[in-house]
């Protein structure tokens, strides 16, 4: 991917060393993050978000559909994730596949909890309208324009504030629906429910190089990693969420370090996304 | 074979529980609930290997765990496409495919035949850490896993009995990779689950690691943790892995002893 | 249905001449050699250009000219229905075609031979016109690229519906199945380098249709200069010049 000459990679893993990353951060330091929301009018919410050279596009659309038989009282969420080929040439084609599907499992893993729902970001019961025939499916793109490392953080970010740009349309059912029809509902343009994402989490990840691991790596320090573990943290300081990625084996205490680092870190960015979320909405309103 | 049976059981007996009776739903206010297939919740189910068990390939194993049961063959080294750029490290491939009959409802969870990208590359991760790649350069190694039966805790027995068809393949890797998966059920932890468990389950852990070397190569988890149950988790599953790795580790000695013979 | 109001006004509320709002921004891709946005009222495109670099595919190398290639994509939410549709599917490849066509033909390729320039064009609003939205962006993205270009080309497209020749159709009246006449200029040299129609209109209604959509096309490359004036004197301000 990235080619590096010898010296540049030894600068690099210098300056993790040293606490001081070849564009002056330290090793727990994000890039300034940047939040747009509503970026895609078609959408019921969506934001925009920008960490350095990485730029990702999240937009939330809802649509009516059935409950699974399985679980009658829950709501439908699915989450896709592509890479826009201009990003890197490298994604031209089917050339993306791989680096999709990795992201949208791991978003998927982190966002959406354990199989009975515990745990869950996003509340799946709050998007039922009638128990068992109908209910809101939630479908979650993502799309990476520019990538220059840590893509499922900001991913990660942009989803959690396309969720809090969403507005799913008040329903009203018919009150005469009796026995085994399926419900006429008839979906208002006007009022809309904010969703609540004060439980969603955010993605941290951790990525090792030499001894030290360093948080919001860009695609040259990433081309130098050992290991790397994406945490998602929630607002309780609970782990939601955990994968690992990357070659070499970790000791199980450095991992539960990079939780407790990772915990630590998640809450200056939780207040920071908050922040700029808020304030992207403020913009939103304005215009 | 049967008469080396040491510490490993040389056979497999099914625990009747699995197979009859309906689903025993478990309760959340209940602190007495049993497991349905009767075991503790930290007792593993018991565990076969067996290598040797596809002729063509370089290496293959068989693995039996409860009813979860998984063929995995090895190809290879062999030289990588042309296509692809030069590489002074070697590639790894994996590929886990279902059977049709693998599920109780006929390619319920997957197509037809069709491989599942999802644990292709959960394997591929808990893999590349444990392979000396540096030691076939420009080659390919091709990974197959086959899920016969799906019995829970599949992605885990999928890992380790791979790890074996790679050691039988007589692939470079610093240790063999012993997996170990753990529910949370409300505020139980069980080990090993089985599908039944898998479905009602609030979170799940799955930790591969290297017995010998201490190191784990993958760890995902789903769910809501506390870092508190994470350590416990971990700790439980850490102690399993080893247990699990003499058992591979013995399979392997055993098969060699064989040859010899 | 009727797409334009007894008082001459559109469904959007423009009037048959006008066009929508454009907005371009240069450099949004942090990593390509050369990247643009181009917004036409609520289609929105990104083209990034990479290049140019050696050749990938030996086989496809050419020893006196630069290879040009081209991809479309569009995302997933770019339309109003969702759709998930796989990448390559006829009408990407078709869209991806016309770009690459249109563009070569104003690259000056024999100054790069054993090259190649990647452009991608990635849809994130489709509301009609995408054909040359996508134009329009790569031309910004060649210029931003420093990619040596005969002159710029820039798209716009016309109509005619009830009677009326239409600028710069959205997606509501380019479905309405009425003929829709896409053209791509060279504005300085004045010179036609692409031209699509659908459906059929009579020859001297078409002279008006095309006339009107050349108009949209001087049009958007003067808006075009502008961007490209405003860019340079930036990056001017910047060196500190």
């Amino acid at each position: 991917m990235t080619g590096l000459s010898v010296g540049e990679k030894l600068f690099i893993q210098g300056g993790i060393a040293q606490d001081l990353r070849t564009d002056g951060r330290k090793r727990l330091t994000y890039r300034p993050i940047y939040v747009e929301t509503g970026v895609i009018p078609q959408a019921n919410g969506s934001a925009r978000v920008r960490l350095g050279g990485t730029d990702v596009i999240a937009s939330v659309k809802a649509e009516i559909g059935r409950p699974s038989p399985m679980q009658p009282d829950k709501g439908k969420v699915a989450i896709y994730v592509s890479c826009s080929p201009t990003a890197a040439p490298m994604f031209e084609g089917r050339g993306d596949e791989e680096l999709s599907a990795e992201l949208s499992i791991a978003l998927q893993r982190c966002l959406l909890g354990g199989k009975s729902g515990a745990g869950a970001g996003i509340d799946l019961s709050s998007l039922v309208v009638v128990e068992g025939k109908v209910c809101w499916d939630l479908y979650i793109d993502g799309l990476v324009v520019s990538s220059d490392g840590n893509l499922l953080d900001a991913l990660g970010a942009a989803v959690k504030a396309a969720l809090s740009n969403t507005g799913i349309p008040r329903v009203q059912v018919a009150a005469d629906t009796t026995g085994e029809d399926q419900p006429e509902v008839d979906i208002s343009d006007e009022e809309f429910l904010q969703f609540d994402t004060s439980n969603l989490p955010v993605i941290v990840t951790l990525t090792k190089v030499g001894r030290h691991y360093i948080v919001d790596a860009t695609s040259e320090e990433e081309s130098q990693m050992s290991s790397a573990v994406s945490i998602s943290i929630n607002r309780r300081g609970h782990t939601c969420g955990l994968s690992k990625r990357g070659g070499a084996g970790l000791d199980p205490s450095v991992i539960l370090d990079m939780i407790s680092v990772a915990k630590h870190v998640s809450e200056q960015l939780m207040n920071k996304l908050d922040s700029e979320i808020s304030a992207a909405e403020a913009i939103e309103d304005d215009s | 074979m049967a008469g080396k049976a040491s510490a490993t059981p040389a056979t497999y007996s099914p625990s009747p529980a699995t197979r009859k009776g309906k689903p025993t739903i478990y309760k959340d206010g209940d602190r007495d609930w049993v497991r349905p297939d009767g075991r503790g919740f930290q007792q593993c189910r018991p565990a076969f290997f067996r290598t040797g068990a596809v002729n063509a390939a370089s290496g293959s194993a068989y693995a039996e765990i409860g009813n979860t049961q998984v063929i995995v063959s090895v190809f290879g080294p062999r030289e990588s496409k042309k296509a692809m750029m030069y590489s002074d490290v070697g590639r790894l491939n994996c590929n886990v495919s279902c059977t049709t009959f693998s599920t109780p409802i006929r390619g319920q969870d997957f197509d037809q035949g069709s491989d599942h990208k999802e644990y292709s590359s959960m394997l591929h991760k808990a893999l590349e850490g444990a392979i000396i790649l540096e030691s076939f350069p420009k080659t390919t190694v091709d990974v197959f896993a086959l899920v016969l039966e799906s019995g829970g805790s599949d992605l885990p027995v999928i890992i380790s009995c791979a790890s074996l068809a790679l050691a039988d393949a007589g692939i470079m890797m610093y240790d063999l990779v012993a997996s170990v998966s753990m529910s949370s059920l409300g505020s139980d932890l069980v080990i090993d689950p089985i599908s039944e468990e898998e479905s009602y389950q609030d979170g799940s852990l799955i930790i591969s690691c290297m017995p010998s070397r201490y190191e784990v190569t993958q760890l995902t988890i789903t769910g809501e943790w506390s870092t508190n149950k994470i350590n416990e988790a971990m700790q439980v599953c850490l102690d399993a892995c080893g247990k699990l790795g003499k058992i591979m580790r013995s399979c392997l000695k055993e098969a060699t002893s064989a040859t010899s013979e | 249905m009727e797409y334009v109001s007894p008082e001459g006004l559109r469904i959007d509320g423009r009037r048959p001449m006008e066009m929508r709002k454009l907005h371009a921004e240069m450099g949004v891709v942090a990593k390509a050699d050369g990247s643009a946005v181009f917004v036409m009222g609520n289609t929105k495109v990104i083209a990034a250009v990479y290049g140019p670099r050696e050749v990938q595919n030996r086989s496809q190398q050419m020893s006196d000219q630069a290879l040009v290639r081209c991809e479309y994509s569009m995302a997933n939410f770019s339309t109003g229905d969702r759709m998930r549709k796989g990448k390559g599917d006829r009408r990407s490849t078709e869209i991806s075609l016309v770009v690459r066509q249109t563009m070569e033909a104003c690259i000056l390729t024999h100054l790069m031979p054993r090259s190649q320039i990647d452009i991608y064009v990635q849809v994130l609003q489709a509301d009609g016109g995408t054909r040359c939205a996508c134009i329009n962006a790569a031309t910004l993205a060649l210029a931003d690229a420093a990619i040596p270009m005969r002159d710029l080309v820039t798209s716009c497209s016309a109509g005619y519906l009830n009677s009326t020749p239409l600028l710069d159709l959205n997606y509501v009246e380019d479905s309405a199945g009425g003929p829709d006449v896409t053209v791509g200029i060279l504005p300085k040299m004045d010179k036609v380098t692409l031209l699509q129609m659908d459906s059929k209109l009579p020859i001297d209604t078409f002279d008006n249709v095309m006339q009107l959509a050349i108009e949209g096309c001087k049009a958007v490359a003067t808006y075009i200069r502008e961007v490209l004036l405003e860019n340079t004197k930036q990056l001017e301000y910047h060196r500190g010049v």
